[in-house]
């Protein structure tokens, strides 16, 4: 995987030494550092993958403001139904211009998230103070996302990226399993994509984008219906706010909950 | 260095009857050749500082830059070809992102060093290729081991120093950092190295300089930063001043 | 057979610490025509020399293409100058695809370069033979970079390399405080300017015989991608530059011609290279 890197560290000869291969390099036994087969390529015919999530995170709500977006997520994280884990941030702060809340599967999402990072090391070391935008990491997960489920061995994740492009251009899209893409004012996953997405939708004033308190009513709204709702999440969220001056992520905020009405509840 | 080994220095893989390598001797004579660079360790801080030689004034100022950052906490500053010390910065890249990989943490100088030291190393095994023209100053800083500096040679070979220097005025730097009290604060640390740089300037040698250096300590956040504007405002103006104080006393003897 | 023992490959140091095949690479460049690269605060411009092999034959192309935000000019052995665009086509490609955005310049060469420097280093190989300016346009701003066969890479305010490009960069020189204040228009004539100067003198500043020279100009900026600009385009700069052309400078300006090296620098001990006529970048 090193030497592949970027193709530099080439053996000294044809089936040489390679230097770089530090503890092995003087007894010239070549070895190909690809990773293992099963995880590249499909398996023969007939073969069968394990294709289930097992710990996961659920809705990831992300709205878009005037002067930029703020990404939300409750601090759940289930293994099947039972609640795991109950307070882990799923939203992440990138760089200064790029939020990130990740949804799925938490342990491919902490994976991608690690090779993110990386990312984000090698630009701070160019020193040039060129920095990535979320465009352009959504793009590229998208390839990484549609490579994987072509290969037939797919990353469960299901994220949301936010953030500034380049001119102070706030951006919001949806990356998921299959490498699809959108973009959108308001994107979300898991369940939100069926509760939160149409709260918002219907209260978006025509002809102009949220206002920056607009958009942080419509996060408190949603993320206290989709704790109501959604049995896979909890009453702590965080939420990501990135604006041309930076990004952060605050919190955990808690719900405002309200079981009085319960005992009106009947049939069950 | 000034022995020749006629006949058996063509080939970094062949010794001479006296147990020499002179390829790597001779790719010494390129560290020597280039712009001196210093390292120094103060109390919770280390600084890379270069005399950054300039070849012609239509160069934008920053250009073939001889410091590098190699991971958030981690610098380095290079004497010789400037080209292999590009590739280099870039191997160094690489294994600090492998260690990161697998151990989710940034790389220990100590271990960055041994397997850059190694890299290095092993380009003077072999016939088919040379040894880098280059040599190596690595610098970091964090909570747990504090100001580290480390030096590799051209030979592969490495050490860790309180205060080390590579290029023409190698013995003359030195010469000054023996003169430094140890376990400096960021500020004084920075302005020792403006200072040393300017006085080992040979103007008459190389007309052109710019002083060119790299932070990492408690006071840049523990992120090595390269030309940080108020520390270099400050080595400069150190260096100016000190050069000046040389220049009068010159006159006086 | 060899000018020294120290000179036959590109593994072998010499006593002095030099890489004698390097810097013969390095004289490639002096061979190739004159190709000069300068920007102001919102293009980068390239221009070259070229000359026809012969009197039945177009010239070589000294103006490559890599992108729309990218291009470079050559000087040196042509072929190998197309092994280098070929890598920047399908870096600047790749990025591209991947991040669906511009390539940065900065990054770009620092790649190349670094692609560049394996070949200063084995024995299979010889370095390329070629210089490049680079003039690219990104987020922060137009530049010009200047790349050598010693794998060595330069930012630059203005540039120029190639055979008698002295000349050319003396008047970069004497100008370059007024680049970045230029407008457009006015960079690509101090382009053309430059460039006739380091014709040779008896046909310097478009004497009748300058004509079987050709100039080609390609520009890349903000809200322009890289582009060669068309023999119609091209006779408005020729005015612009016309009127700019000043007395030809003295022939002391040119020091392409090889001269003894290290003339300088000897050892005050031990044996030392033999003399050789080259220079380069790194020896002073």
């Amino acid at each position: 995987m090193l030497n592949n890197y970027n193709g530099l560290a080439q053996p000294f000869w044809q089936n040489g030494p390679a230097p770089g291969q530090f503890y092995h390099f003087t007894g010239g036994q070549q070895q190909i550092q690809n990773l293992p087969r099963e995880l590249t390529t499909a398996g023969p015919y007939g073969t069968q993958r394990n294709t289930a999530r097992i710990t996961t995170g659920s809705s990831v709500l992300g709205i878009r403001f005037d002067g930029g977006v703020m990404i939300a997520a409750d601090t759940m994280v289930s293994y099947g139904s039972l609640s795991r884990y109950q307070s882990i941030d799923r939203v992440f702060k990138i760089n200064e211009k790029i939020l990130l809340g990740g949804g799925d599967d938490f342990a491919d999402i902490q994976s991608i998230k690690r090779t993110i990072d990386q990312k984000m090391i090698a630009d701070q070391c160019r020193a040039d103070e060129i920095e990535m935008k979320p465009t352009e990491l959504a793009m590229w997960l998208t390839r990484v996302l549609y490579n994987r489920r072509t290969r037939m061995n797919p990353l469960f994740i299901d994220v949301v990226v936010g953030g500034v492009n380049a001119e102070g251009k706030p951006f919001l899209g949806n990356v998921d399993l299959r490498g699809r893409f959108y973009e959108d004012f308001v994107v979300a996953t898991g369940f939100a994509r069926h509760l939160a997405i149409p709260l918002v939708r219907e209260s978006k004033p025509a002809g102009r984008e949220f206002t920056a308190e607009e958009a942080s009513n419509l996060i408190r709204k949603c993320m206290e219906v989709l704790y109501y709702r959604d049995t896979r999440n909890t009453s702590k969220y965080t939420v990501g706010v990135c604006t041309p001056s930076g990004s952060v992520v605050e919190g955990p905020y808690k719900v405002d909950e309200n079981w009085s009405f319960a005992s009106t509840i009947k049939g069950y | 260095m000034s022995t020749i080994g006629t006949g058996y220095d063509l080939s970094a893989s062949q010794f001479s009857p006296d147990g020499r390598v002179f390829q790597i001797d001779y790719a010494s004579k390129a560290v020597e050749k280039s712009g001196t660079v210093i390292g120094l360790r103060g109390k919770d801080c280390v600084i890379l500082a270069v005399e950054k030689i300039i070849s012609s004034k239509l160069h934008e100022e920053d250009a073939a830059g001889r410091i590098f950052t190699i991971e958030k906490n981690i610098g380095m500053a290079i004497a010789g070809l400037v080209a292999d010390g590009n590739y280099v910065a870039d191997i160094a890249r690489q294994e600090a992102a492998n260690f990161r990989q697998q151990f989710e943490h940034a790389i220990p100088l100590k271990h960055l060093c041994e397997r850059v030291a190694g890299y290095i190393h092993a380009y003077t095994l072999y016939s088919a290729v040379r040894p880098f023209g280059l040599s190596v100053i690595f610098a970091s800083w964090d909570e747990v081991e504090g100001p580290q500096l480390y030096k590799i040679e051209p030979s592969g070979s490495s050490f860790g120093y309180y205060a080390c220097a590579s290029g023409k005025a190698k013995q003359q730097a030195k010469t000054e950092m023996e003169k430094l009290k140890p376990n400096m604060e960021t500020e004084e640390l920075v302005k020792s190295a403006g200072e040393i740089i300017y006085k080992v300037h040979d103007d008459l040698k190389d007309k052109d300089f710019r002083f060119e250096m790299g932070l990492v300590g408690r006071d840049t956040n523990g992120l090595h930063r390269i030309n940080p504007a108020e520390y270099t405002e400050i080595a400069r103006n150190a260096g100016d001043a000190a050069r000046k104080d040389d220049d009068s006393d010159n006159e006086t003897h | 057979m060899f000018r020294n023992q120290y000179d036959s490959d590109v593994t072998v140091w010499s006593p002095q610490g030099r890489l004698h095949q390097v810097e013969y690479a390095m004289e490639a460049v002096k061979l190739g025509t004159t190709t000069v690269g300068l920007k102001n605060r919102s293009i980068a411009v390239l221009v070259a020399l070229s000359k026809p092999t012969s009197e039945v034959s177009v010239s070589q192309r000294k103006v490559i293409p890599i992108d729309d935000h990218l291009g470079i000019s050559i000087a040196g052995i042509t072929a190998d100058a197309r092994v280098l665009s070929r890598y920047l086509r399908s870096e600047c490609l790749n990025y591209k695809h991947t991040y669906e955005s511009t390539y940065p310049v900065s990054r770009l060469i620092t790649n190349l370069g670094n692609k560049m420097q394996t070949t200063t280093q084995r024995y299979d190989r010889r370095p390329y033979g070629v210089g490049l300016l680079v003039a690219g346009y990104d987020e922060k701003g137009p530049h010009i970079y200047q790349v050598m066969p010693s794998a060595n890479f330069y930012d630059c305010k203005a540039y120029s390399i190639g055979s008698r490009s002295q000349s050319a960069r003396t008047y970069l020189e004497s100008n370059l405080a007024s680049f970045a204040d230029s407008s457009n228009d006015e960079i690509i004539a101090h382009g053309i300017v430059a460039i006739k100067r380091s014709l040779p003198t008896d046909e310097n500043q478009g004497k009748e015989n300058a004509a079987q020279y050709d100039i080609t100009v390609a520009i890349v900026g903000k809200g322009q991608p890289f582009k060669i600009l068309s023999k119609e385009e091209m006779k408005k700069y020729e005015e612009l530059a016309s009127k700019k052309i000043l007395p030809a400078p003295s022939p002391a300006d040119d020091d392409d011609q090889p001269r003894p090296s290290g003339s300088g620098e000897q050892p005050d001990e031990g044996p030392r290279d033999p003399q050789v006529a080259v220079a380069t970048e790194e020896r002073r």
